[in-house]
């Protein structure tokens, strides 16, 4: 057990590698991270590196989970579409759902659009709902690997558990 | 040298075991001219994530991973040189071939005229780092890196004239990934 039931549950769905960069919406996913061993979590500097290094590990059998802030996704954005959906990667993401008009500025444009990126490259994504990490993990890691393709849960405020 | 000979001079210096990530554009097409195996990955796009692709195998397989790397790609995506030397993998193994200039596009100057990449991947951390400027040195300074110790990179520099154009890999992306997943899943 870590400090994530989020995380928690992803490895109970078989995820055996993790990458990303911190998000303040995911303090305590990442929480947890820090106490998978060494060869487990990969704290990338960059999105686009994180979700590359997942690439790597899945080519090695391993499955693999990418967690960011949705600015991120902007920074993925050539990865994903030349090497997860060209190669047909399955990639499940943890991705914070930031840019509600309560947010701050610069989380706005990117944020109030990340559902139409999304749909726009034909990445499934769900929202994450508190108290049924197990079943959001599940179906994140179930409609990458169906798909072959990144699949994306969109953690809210108050949805990192 | 040519990046080609240089490609076709490490290929047979590595084990069957070794996993190669070849990158994108001529250097991934010379690879599979020289010498095609289960175990190369071709990309074809995403320049930039060599070494972030190589560290994601490197971190969750035992077996030495070599990273067959261009410097204009290796400037492009120049935080996986930071991840590589912070994680410290002893299992990677990064070789730039140097030619100075993007050269698929025309040939374009890359500012790896005036950076120093061996210095910069020792300074982030890599085990150990060189520089080889002269192609007659190109196979000791090969064997000199493979002998290191992890993770290693070797900056060798390449001529810029491409010669000879290697065709495209014949097979599909999914085609390539497939059969790399299929042979290290053995």
């Amino acid at each position: 057990m870590s400090a994530s039931r989020r995380l928690d549950a992803l490895l109970a769905a078989g995820v055996g590698f993790v990458a990303g960069v911190p998000c303040s919406y995911l303090k305590t996913f990442f929480a947890g991270c820090r106490e998978l061993p060494l060869s487990s979590f990969l704290p990338a500097v960059r999105e686009d590196h994180a979700v590359a290094a997942c690439a790597g590990a899945w080519l090695g059998g391993t499955r693999a989970a990418a967690v960011m802030q949705n600015s991120g996704l902007g920074y993925c954005l050539e990865v994903l579409t030349s090497l997860h959906l060209m190669y047909h990667v399955p990639l499940p993401m943890l991705v914070s759902d930031r840019g509600d008009p309560s947010d701050f500025e610069e989380h706005r444009i990117l944020g109030q659009r990340t559902r139409q990126l999304l749909d726009l490259f034909e990445i499934p994504w769900a929202e994450a709902r508190p108290g049924v990490e197990g079943d959001d993990a599940s179906w994140l890691v179930a409609a990458s690997e169906r798909e072959r393709r990144p699949a994306v849960l969109l953690v809210g405020k108050g949805a990192d558990s | 040298m040519t990046r080609a000979e240089a490609v076709a001079l490490v290929l047979p210096l590595l084990a069957d075991d070794d996993i190669v990530v070849a990158a994108d554009g001529a250097i991934s097409r010379e690879a599979y001219r020289a010498h095609d195996r289960p175990r190369t990955f071709y990309m074809l796009g995403s320049m930039g994530q060599v070494a972030s692709i190589a560290l994601g195998l490197a971190m969750t397989r035992m077996e030495r991973v070599v990273a067959l790397d261009g410097d204009g790609n290796l400037l492009m995506g120049f935080g996986g040189l930071a991840l590589v030397g912070g994680l410290r993998p002893a299992n990677l193994y990064h070789l730039v071939l140097d030619n100075g200039c993007y050269a698929t596009t025309g040939g374009q100057p890359a500012l790896s005229q005036d950076v120093d990449l061996a210095a910069v991947a020792a300074g982030a951390g890599y085990r150990w780092a060189r520089r080889c400027l002269s192609g007659e040195h190109a196979r000791g300074a090969m064997e000199a890196w493979l002998a290191a110790p992890g993770p290693a990179l070797l900056d060798l520099a390449v001529d810029a004239s491409d010669v000879d154009p290697a065709p495209r890999v014949p097979m599909t992306p999914e085609e390539m990934a497939a059969r790399v997943r299929a042979a290290l899943a053995t």
